[in-house]
């Protein structure tokens, strides 16, 4: 070949790419009609902008109906892992639990029909539904539940944590599931709702000989990472690993499905704001994931036919004050700083429906004391309580540093108004971005912990105890859950006697004190209470919105519940 | 110096750069802050959980005796698990690599195609429209990041002119073709799936232009100063003078001499694309490594960071390799033995 006609060759080949490129747009700018929300059934159609277009009713027909959610990478399905946001999410449609979490804090029978316990408070039986059926259409009973819980126990991570308290756990007969517990715990039911049941014989089949687990191997873990093994109303059909988690709906499942329950889940893992945008505006995405900015989600608002859902969650933002050093350490300070800061202001920063926390546990969680004293915005009490302050001298050497972290930048602003509610009393403040990894670096010990860190903290169980225990109780304090060292061996053995309170109303009475307790020694300020945002499509039927779902992290993504109607 | 030999003493001597460049990430990785194993389990997770995974990471060790285990199971092409994907990073590199690979390959077609093609044509009509307006978009395309453009082709082709999809690899009702290559153009090819590979390229091209584009500029600008240099030269105008046709002279004694200064930026800019896709990854939902390994720094995933390191490594390792070779067949008096690198 000679050189020229190399060159032509080259040439040709340059052209070549410019027509496929032109052809690629060709193909879509004149796509066929599509149904809005529901994966046509041509690939040249996926694509198209369905907002303007009217299906037809054979496509309709065919195409099933889709729910699908950005979310935030990783999401983990093995039920003994995954215990983060989108993991919960995915969990709860996969699989089932004993109970199912009521929208007032309780519990409701779900696999487990009845169940009773002994006068101690130790011995726990339940009674399975009989005639539920795995995934695979093996029938799920009470060995599967004690597989599984043991299997949680052993890896202990996802919500092994609740189950520490487990000493044993057998099945009588196959209906029979008997739970010993080695002390009384007023939480224990409640937290059944986060033992998910898997199928023992599939995941026994599926389990790799070499792994970390003795005879177990690798108990499943790895063929779990990306199939499922539960009995829950959607199943697993694709995970391809950081792109989307794709469940179709179990027909077979012995719940029941609300009218336009969606035919297939999709997480995709995207929460960049250009391209939720452009999904949402397309109707290729039904719900958003809840990193959003507000910006963002105004500017998504004003598209028709989007609304921004605001859901209470069980989620609180505190300033978390480290009361171990100087100036920080004197009580009076803490509340100089409490009155001083402008909590309307705060809140109107955040989105609409959004309300200042009364108190150190969201309103959300049963046992909430509604009577806590709650800090007004007031500059006078707080400038004659920082005069109390045995620091109020020599406040220039002490400055007060307030880290917010860099990954969420929404914060700076409310560490920024923190700094200037301070300077109104006299109060030096330095505001610092601090990137994740090094404020939970800082926190572990208490010599790097600054006075201050911005940071939400939700509760994994609908009970005021949970959340006291995980931000006040000393075994937290070397944690991000707790910035403030408390260190209160008083606190302690109040927070603990309360959480093994079997009878519920003792339970949160003893709650309502501990509160007080905590209001007292003002070691937070108490932000507001997290309304989770997420931008919706009208057609979609979501009862999260109405208040009809438990704020419990994961179940309002409880898809069997919701509704998605594109023809709407 | 022969192909062969040239390409075996690169290979040698590459082992001492992965060898330092294994030595400076390892120990990079374990300065940041954070304990992995806790980020990786939750602040939940009891005690005893965490110390099994720093066991099993050697993490209480001293760093040198950490080094040698890695070194040690890395050699037998062990990389540990992710504590992201809970899975091994030498399974995830195979999945997620093959992805970027495909977007940095048809980002060079782009590139290097049109950023030749401009770059001809301005130096074709020096300090004329046409060179002005190439000018004008050479730096737009430089000065402006790949995920501004990103954002604006997402926008623009994706949302308003609906002409190109935006999301991921292939569309939610294609299905995917069996996974040979884990290029989805080359595996649907195989396939026999015409729809899968149609769909597959339409999803290449807005994140292949965004990555491109910066690229595309500066060839385009490189180009066309060495072939602004060349016409001035005696034979350039002897040529002309003997009334060789302008089209022969400019592709035959002007393009091709003028090329290598370009083919060596065109290898670095590939090699530079597959490691700066992060954020155009992150915006088309893009499984790719870049991605794959940003998030293994923000989360200290200790064992995933060290083996992306390595593969974008090896990959500008390689990549030099061939522009060396590229340089020396295009122009003969350089050769294998004065190759820049040598």
């Amino acid at each position: 070949m000679n050189t020229w006609t190399r060159q032509r060759f080259v040439l040709l080949g340059i052209i070549a790419l410019a027509v496929v490129m032109l052809a690629a747009c060709g193909g879509s700018s004149t796509p066929a009609p599509a149904e809005p929300t529901q994966a046509p059934p041509q690939a040249t159609k996926a694509e198209a902008p369905a907002a303007t277009q009217v299906p037809t009713e054979a496509s309709a027909a065919k195409s099933p109906v889709a729910l699908r959610v950005t979310f935030a990478w990783p999401t983990y399905i093995d039920p003994a892992v995954g215990n983060d946001f989108s993991s919960s999410a995915a969990l709860v449609n996969l699989y089932d639990s004993l109970v199912f979490p009521a929208k007032d804090g309780g519990v409701i029978p779900w696999l487990a029909e009845s169940w009773d316990t002994s006068e101690d408070g130790l011995t726990w039986t339940f009674k399975l539904r009989q005639g539920v059926k795995f995934h695979d259409g093996s029938e799920l009973t009470a060995s599967d539940v004690v597989y599984s819980m043991k299997r949680l126990q052993t890896i202990g991570e996802g919500y092994a944590y609740m189950f520490e308290n487990v000493a044993d756990v057998s099945a009588p007969d196959d209906q029979t599931v008997v739970f010993t517990l080695s002390k009384p715990s007023g939480l224990f039911l409640l937290s059944l709702v986060r033992l998910y049941v898997l199928n023992e014989d599939l995941v026994k089949a599926n389990t790799a000989k070499k792994g970390s687990y003795g005879e177990n191997g690798d108990y499943g873990k790895d063929w779990l990472l990306t199939h499922d093994a539960g009995s829950g109303p959607y199943m697993v059909k694709e995970f391809p690993l950081e792109e989307y988690l794709l469940m179709e709906k179990n027909d077979d499942w012995w719940g029941d499905f609300v009218e336009n329950a969606p035919d297939e889940v999709r997480f995709i893992a995207a929460t960049e704001t250009a391209t939720v945008r452009t999904l949402m505006a397309d109707r290729r995405l039904e719900i958003s994931d809840q990193w959003q900015t507000v910006q963002a989600l105004k500017s998504l608002d004003a598209i028709d036919g989007i609304s921004v859902a605001a859901i209470p969650t069980m989620t609180e933002f505190y300033f978390m004050i480290n009361t171990k050093i100087p100036p920080t350490d004197d009580v009076h300070c803490r509340r100089a700083m409490s009155y001083a800061f402008d909590y309307a202001t705060a809140v109107s920063l955040e989105w609409e429906g959004t309300k200042q926390s009364q108190g150190p546990v969201p309103a959300t969680l049963a046992g909430h004391n509604p009577d806590v004293f709650v800090f007004p915005h007031d500059v006078d009490k707080a400038k004659e309580e920082l005069a109390q302050c045995k620091y109020a001298d020599e406040l220039d050497q002490y400055p007060v540093e307030i880290h917010w972290i860099s990954e969420v930048p929404d914060e700076e602003k409310f560490a920024l108004l923190f700094q200037s509610n301070m300077a109104d009393i006299g109060m030096p403040v330095k505001v610092v971005s601090t990137p994740w990894l090094s404020v939970v670096e800082n926190m572990s010990k208490l010599e790097t912990s600054p006075h201050i860190v911005t940071i939400y903290v939700g509760a994994d169980l609908p009970d005021a105890g949970v959340m006291l225990n995980q931000r006040y109780s000393s075994a937290t304090a070397d944690q991000w859950l707790q910035n403030e060292w408390l260190l209160d061996k008083d606190f302690d053995a109040r927070i603990a006697d309360a959480l093994a309170t079997v009878d519920q109303n003792e339970r949160y009475a003893k709650y309502y004190e501990l509160q007080d307790y905590i209001v007292d020694l003002a070691p937070s300020l108490f932000v507001y209470d997290q309304v989770e945002k997420h931008a919706v499509q009208d057609y979609v039927d979501w009862p999260a919105m109405k208040g009809e779902m438990s704020p419990m992290q994961g179940y309002y993504f409880f898809a069997p519940q919701i509704g998605v109607n594109p023809t709407q | 110096m022969k192909l062969l030999p040239f390409i075996g003493k690169r290979a040698f001597h590459a082992i001492f750069v992965l060898l330092g460049l294994s030595i400076v990430i390892f120990v990079i990785a374990r300065v940041m802050p954070g304990d992995p194993a806790r980020v990786a389990v939750g602040a939940h997770a009891p005690d005893w959980v965490v110390q099994d995974i720093r066991e099993q990471m050697h993490l209480d060790e001293p760093l040198v005796v950490q080094y040698f285990y890695w070194l040690r199971d890395a050699l037998h092409g062990d990389f540990g698990v992710s504590l992201v994907t809970r899975r091994d990073v030498a399974q995830d590199i195979i999945e997620f690599f093959p992805a970027s690979l495909e977007l940095a390959l048809f980002a060079l077609l782009i590139s290097a195609g049109l950023g030749i093609t401009l770059g001809t044509l301005s130096a074709w009509h020096k300090d004329k429209f046409v060179d002005n307006l190439v000018r004008v978009l050479s730096y737009m395309g430089v000065v402006t990041p790949s995920f501004v453009f990103a954002i604006l082709f997402l926008l623009l082709f994706g949302y308003l002119l609906h002409w190109f999809p935006t999301l991921g690899r292939l569309s939610e009702d294609v299905a995917r073709p069996p996974t040979v290559t884990g290029f989805m153009t080359v595996d649907s090819l195989l396939a026999g799936d015409m729809v899968a590979f149609w769909d597959a390229l339409k999803h290449l091209v807005l994140p292949a232009l965004a990555l491109a584009m910066g690229s595309m500029a500066q060839e385009a600008r490189i180009t066309r100063a060495s072939m602004s240099e060349n016409l001035n030269k005696d034979y350039i105008a002897a040529s002309r003078a003997f009334g060789i046709p302008e089209r022969y002279v400019m592709g035959r004694f002007l393009l091709k001499p003028s090329l290598i200064p370009t083919i060596s930026i065109i290898g670095l800019d590939f090699a530079a694309n597959f490691s700066n896709a992060f954020l155009v990854e992150l915006i088309f939902v893009w499984p790719g490594l870049s991605r794959y390994g940003m998030n293994a720094i923000l989360r200290k995933d200790l064992n995933a960071i060290s083996a992306v390191i390595l593969v974008l490594g090896v990959v500008f390792i390689i990549v030099n390799i061939i522009v060396d070779i590229t340089v020396a067949k295009l122009d003969p008096r350089i050769g294998l033995r004065s190759a820049r690198s040598e």
